[in-house]
């Protein structure tokens, strides 16, 4: 099971702070992206930045472990 | 002791945290420090509270990475960073930097340095609550 994450505007706009997504082997980030920005669209529509377990990450060609946290987020707007 | 690094729903002290950071060194000679606090008015809007969400593991690790990264690039003695997560009224404390060096230009730079940083690198976010509704913040960089 991949758990995928959203906060602040993401996660206003889908209505969920997770959503857990079954594991397939060569999974990679894109392939998750793009299934979720599917059933999500206006969602992904302000996601800048992504992290799997915790680090940040540009690489979508990564594949992805069973168990990895993702986390899709918009531009970040603290301090 | 208080960990340098927090986020948490509570106020905070900004006495207190540049106290533990006089109290670090004697060799403590300047002391900056940066408060940012929620606004009433923003984007033509009264804004009457803020509320905070945060990826709150992440935002802990990368503000940690931060804190070392300031110490070893300006020569810092020590450094605190302090976030606030939940609702925020308007004239209530948001974030709290300070750093410690032997001299003010190496403190003063990294204060600056990491508020820069915290606001590029850490993953939070505000939703301004107005009259005209609630709205989350968009970076304008």
């Amino acid at each position: 099971m991949i758990k995928v994450l959203f906060f602040g505007p993401v996660a206003d706009t889908i209505g969920q702070r997770s959503i857990d997504i079954e594991y397939r082997i060569d999974m990679s980030l894109q392939d998750l992206r793009e299934s979720l920005a599917q059933r999500f669209p206006q969602a992904f529509g302000i996601v800048a930045f992504t992290a799997v377990n915790g680090v940040q990450t540009r690489n979508m060609r990564q594949l992805l472990a069973d168990r990895s946290e993702i986390a899709f987020m918009a531009k970040f707007s603290g301090g | 002791m208080r960990a340098s690094v927090r986020i948490q729903h509570e106020d905070f002290s900004q006495d207190e945290e540049i106290a533990r950071l006089k109290t670090r060194s004697q060799r403590t000679g300047a002391v900056a420090s940066f408060l940012g606090c929620a606004r009433d008015f923003s984007e033509g809007r009264a804004v009457s509270e803020i509320n905070f969400d945060a990826y709150a593991d992440m935002a802990l690790a990368e503000m940690t990475v931060m804190r070392e990264q300031a110490i070893a690039m300006f020569t810092l003695i020590d450094a605190s960073i302090v976030h606030r997560l939940g609702t925020v009224k308007s004239g209530d404390n948001i974030v709290f930097i300070a750093t410690s060096a032997e001299h003010r230009a190496e403190a003063l730079e990294g204060c600056q340095w990491l508020i820069d940083e915290l606001k590029r690198r850490v993953p939070i976010w505000k939703k301004e609550i107005t009259p005209d509704g609630d709205f989350w913040v968009v970076p304008h960089a």
